[in-house]
């Protein structure tokens, strides 16, 4: 019994120190969100207050009517889905095969892979730029998804890697035995206890493909070929233009339906397998 | 996880047949009809203003202005690729010379005899000209000016002289007011000082001048005004104070005024103080907007290039510009106007402009807006020797300007 | 045997094909770029017409690496080790925390909580710049106000504005390690636990002697590109203190924005690139002693 009411005591606390902490993260969160539902135009003020003195929607009404913003979704929903499809559909047979198969050249490539990663890839551009244009992918969404793909590539392979080696071979070796083919033994076995890296990979490459916006401005021309980060880049208040509650209701809105994915993976992160379970 | 895929990819069949009809729009190019792609990067009364103008050269010539973040950067990497750069741009002089020397720029006199040029302001045809050759059709030209709250700064307060003007500060800045504020470490903003001192920052030739007496004096003497202002130099910062009525002056574009109108100020436009230690007006540098035409457009679609440079010339267009959005005209016969001369802040500027030094055009500005702004921000911020500071700067920039070859 | 061997290697090369030649293209393509141009003279001069000039790129990019440059190498390694660091345990702590038995809300607490990664980098580091830090109107010093203390100048000094970098770039980056932590305590077999119990091991114990090894392979990957994105970040520390215009006095620089402004503003990509190069090995180097170190410390 008292057990349990030291518990209770603990989780309170536990509670409490997320609502605090889960406050203090939001801060800069709830401050975009203030400025965005304010009537007075300004992103500073001397006088702040989370609740807004006037509160109005006007700055919401004016990113869905005033901007485009419903064909930048369209853009960004199908540039994340395919590259969503192709980063997995090539990272995940790459990472199995460098996690389970012994093969020269194994090593070396892991290693060099990572160090590519040192590159500083501030350069890149202009290279990218040389390679796409011969291929005719300047200004198209497959120029686009080739780019995101291959800068994800990396990350999907060594971090789904890792995560497969520490899956315990045996069950497989079982399935094996009874004569299932390779390729059933991932899809049937080793992807469901891998749905945790693949929920991490998936929301890495999402998060990225719906955020990055310098390629997109650069490769891309016209603004109906925006992305909605690319889109709210070019809202961007700058000294001559643009209005800060307008730009602060689009980063919010921007935000949501990657919170709302992020809200459903939850779920697939806590029925991972259980490491060790049976090597231990 | 298939759900969220399915859903995913509900929605965006769903959104692709919403927005389906737009598309292809853009793209239709029939015989006959010569298409031209202008890229720019100015608000949208601007892009309005323009975009009404030249669908009058329709049916034969299609425009479309595309807005593009970015603009500078893109050019240097899409300039020489004709199926992916536009035909012309509308921006700011000061990369005409970068964009000159890479070769992707034709001189507008390929295109507009010089002697059609005549009209327009000489600073606004010297801002244009790089290495003796004319590289933009100048359309209108900004500069800073001097603006003041009426409920602070009446009009017999202006202050004519920077000593004037520092008394005022004196007097006004305490308890979380500023007498004037400034982007005081911001070179765009700090080189009317440097200026109104007759120092330079970049001769024409592209040799830095730092460390001259002038700059070093400058500097000095800015210093103390310095003082008397917040220490954040960005415009966010320097725009809110003034516009919540927390700072009486400041010195600002012309794009800050409908904003703080707009919030129910009074605000007065004056001349720039008079430097006391040199004489000379405080005076800013000066931009001018104009459109560019690109080599492969002047060599491919030389007609058609020719008809919208023609179009752009109109003065008309300058008037309505200034009506929609304050910008300056450059072509001198639209200040014989009523519409111009009853207009206080375009007279404004005007009146600035005639004290005003067109923003360098040549390649090695590039660095020096970085070099500058680090020397500024050693002085101003982290209070640090003023002759000491240029000397490094003035090699830092050498440096950098040797690398650039 | 042998033909088995075989086999089984072009059968790996042959599922991993599709993953590589994309690593190759975007990621390995640009990088041997940059090097054939860093052996040109291309630059604002020489834009179509630049030629091979063998090494004079890189006689000049070794000036860079002066004093300043070291100094900077010095604050990026740094800025690494106490942002990793604090990555670690604060994402630890805040991960075995949501793993409490009977915390319902758990889900709601995690989506929160990853909300920094939902918005644009540069949207947010704005927001952290103008919203929070600015001297005049940010949040903190409206608050320090009302407690009647003096505003501070937060990314005005060289230590306050790596602090301050440093809250941005955990603010950016915890979302990314709490997600990862977390995902990788749940795969732990709770019996182990069960059993440490019985033995007498205490909270310390079982963190150092079971979760912390058995979290770690499955962490590793992770940490290790998050090193190698910290050491290379860019954005928080140009945007918060060194942007043209908005520099705020502080003059932390790393490594990257200290190249930057010695190198790439001056528009001559062979010079730039040879400085990425530079660079580049510079890294390759320093990772691979780190990496025979901790080596050894293993061992």
């Amino acid at each position: 019994m008292k057990k349990r009411q030291k518990e209770n005591i603990l989780l309170v606390l536990v509670n409490l120190f997320f609502i605090v902490i889960c406050f203090c993260v939001l801060v800069p969160v709830l401050y975009a969100l203030s400025v965005s539902l304010n009537a007075e135009n300004s992103l500073l003020s001397s006088n702040f207050s989370f609740l807004p003195e006037k509160l109005t929607f006007a700055n919401y009404w004016a990113v869905f009517v005033d901007e485009p913003i419903l064909l930048w979704l369209k853009n960004s929903l199908i540039l994340a889905v395919i590259t969503l499809a192709i980063s997995l559909g090539t990272g995940i047979p790459a990472a199995y095969e460098f996690s389970r198969r012994r093969f020269p050249g194994r090593k070396a490539i892991l290693k060099v892979l990572i160090l590519l990663y040192a590159f500083p890839s501030l350069l890149s551009m202009t290279a990218l730029y040389k390679l796409l244009t011969p291929l005719g992918l300047i200004n198209t969404k497959s120029g686009l998804i080739i780019v995101y793909t291959g800068t994800m590539a990396v990350f999907a392979l060594w971090n789904m890697k890792g995560y497969f080696d520490t899956i315990p071979t045996e069950i497989e070796e079982a399935a094996m035995i009874d004569g299932a083919s390779p390729v059933q033994i991932v899809l049937r076995i080793v992807l469901p206890l891998a749905k945790p890296t693949i929920a991490v990979t998936a929301m890495m490459v999402l998060v990225y493909v719906w955020n990055e916006y310098i390629f997109a401005v650069n490769f891309m021309t016209g603004s109906d070929t925006y992305t909605l980060a690319a889109g709210l880049y070019s809202l961007q208040a700058t000294e001559m233009s643009g209005s800060w509650p307008v730009f602060a209701a689009a980063s919010i809105v921007v935000s949501i339906p990657i919170l709302i994915v992020f809200f459903a993976l939850q779920k697939n992160m806590t029925t991972g397998l259980t490491s060790g379970g049976v090597k231990g | 996880m298939k759900k969220i895929v399915a859903a995913f990819l509900t929605l965006t069949m769903a959104l692709s047949l919403l927005t389906g009809c737009q598309q292809g729009k853009a793209e239709q190019t029939e015989d006959g009809v010569t298409e031209i792609v202008i890229w720019h990067d100015k608000e949208d009364e601007v892009a309005e203003i323009l975009q009404k103008k030249l669908e009058t050269l329709e049916p034969e010539i299609h425009v479309t202005l595309e807005k593009k973040s970015d603009l500078t950067e893109s050019l240097k990497m899409v300039g020489n690729n004709p199926k992916a750069a536009p035909d012309m741009y509308f921006f700011a002089h000061d990369k005409i010379g970068v964009y000159a020397e890479m070769g992707i720029l034709a001189p507008i006199t390929d295109i507009i005899p010089k002697e059609d040029l005549k009209d327009y302001m000489t600073n606004t045809i010297e801002a244009a000209t790089y290495k003796g050759e004319i590289y933009q059709l100048p359309v209108y030209y900004e500069t800073l000016l001097f603006l003041y709250n009426r409920l602070y700064m009446k009009d017999d307060d202006v202050p004519a002289t920077t000593e004037e003007l520092y008394s005022y500060m004196q007097e006004n800045t305490r308890g979380g007011h500023y007498g004037f504020v400034e982007q005081h470490s911001t070179p765009y903003y700090a080189a009317g000082w440097i200026n109104g001192f007759g120092g330079t920052v970049l001769t024409a030739d592209g040799t830095p001048q730092l460390d001259s007496q002038e700059v070093i004096e400058a500097l000095q003497y800015h210093k103390k005004f310095v003082d008397l202002m917040p220490g954040e130099t960005e415009y966010a910062t320097v725009n809110t104070l003034f516009k919540e009525g927390m700072a009486h002056a400041t010195i600002a574009g012309p794009w800050l005024i409908p904003t703080v109108r707009e919030s129910g100020m009074d605000v007065g436009v004056a001349q720039m103080p008079v430097i006391d230690e040199s004489g000379q007006q405080i005076s800013p540098y000066m931009g001018v907007q104009g459109i560019h035409v690109l080599k492969n457009a002047a060599e491919t679609k030389k007609d058609a290039v020719e008809k919208v440079l023609r179009a752009i010339m109109d003065p008309q267009l300058e008037i309505d510009l200034a009506k929609a959005s304050g910008c300056a005209p450059a072509l001198n016969s639209c200040y014989e106007m009523e519409e111009i001369q009853s207009d206080e802040i375009v007279m404004a500027m005007k009146e600035t402009a005639e004290h005003a030094v067109p923003m360098p055009n040549v390649p090695e500005m590039d660095v020096m807006w970085t070099v500058m702004g680090n020397l500024l921000t050693d002085v101003n911020m982290s209070g640090k020797d003023v002759e000491e500071s240029a000397q490094s700067a003035q090699k830092e920039a050498e440096q950098l300007i040797s690398n650039m070859r | 045997m042998n033909k088995k061997k075989r086999r089984e290697t072009l059968t790996a090369y042959g599922w991993s094909a599709p993953s590589l030649i994309l690593i190759l293209l975007i990621v390995v393509f640009p990088i041997v770029y940059t090097g054939y141009i860093s052996l040109t003279n291309m630059n604002v001069y020489h834009w179509n017409d630049y030629e091979i000039i063998g090494l004079k790129n890189y006689k000049e990019a070794l000036l860079v690496l002066d004093n300043g440059f070291i100094t900077a190498f010095g604050v990026t390694v740094l800025w690494t080790v106490v942002n990793m660091v604090l990555q670690l345990v604060i994402a630890f702590i805040l991960a075995s925390l949501l793993n409490i038995k009977r915390l319902r809300l758990r889900n709601v607490y995690k989506t929160l909580l990853i909300f920094p990664w939902a918005m644009p980098g540069y949207v947010s580091i704005l927001l952290w710049k103008t919203g929070m830090y600015n001297s005049q109107f940010g949040l903190l010093n409206q608050w320090l106000q009302k407690m009647g203390l003096e505003p501070v100048r937060w990314l005005n000094t060289n230590v306050l504005a790596f602090v301050s970098c440093t809250v941005v770039n955990l603010w950016l980056a915890l979302p990314f390690m709490i997600t990862i932590i977390d995902g990788a305590l749940q795969s732990i077999e709770k019996s182990y636990y069960e059993s440490a119990v019985l033995d007498g091991a205490n909270w310390f114990e079982r963190t150092w002697y079971i979760t912390i090894p058995m979290i770690r392979p499955i962490i590793a990957p992770s940490v290790i590109i998050t090193t190698f994105t910290t050491f290379k970040q860019f954005d928080v520390i140009y945007l918060l203190t060194q942007q043209v215009g908005a520099k705020t006095g502080a003059n932390v620089h790393t490594i990257l924005t200290y190249a930057y402004e010695k190198a790439f503003i001056t528009n001559n990509y062979g010079y730039s690139s040879a400085v990425s190069m530079v660079i580049f090995v510079i890294l390759i180097a320093f990772s691979t002693i780190m990496n025979r170190k901790s080596k050894e410390e293993q061992a």
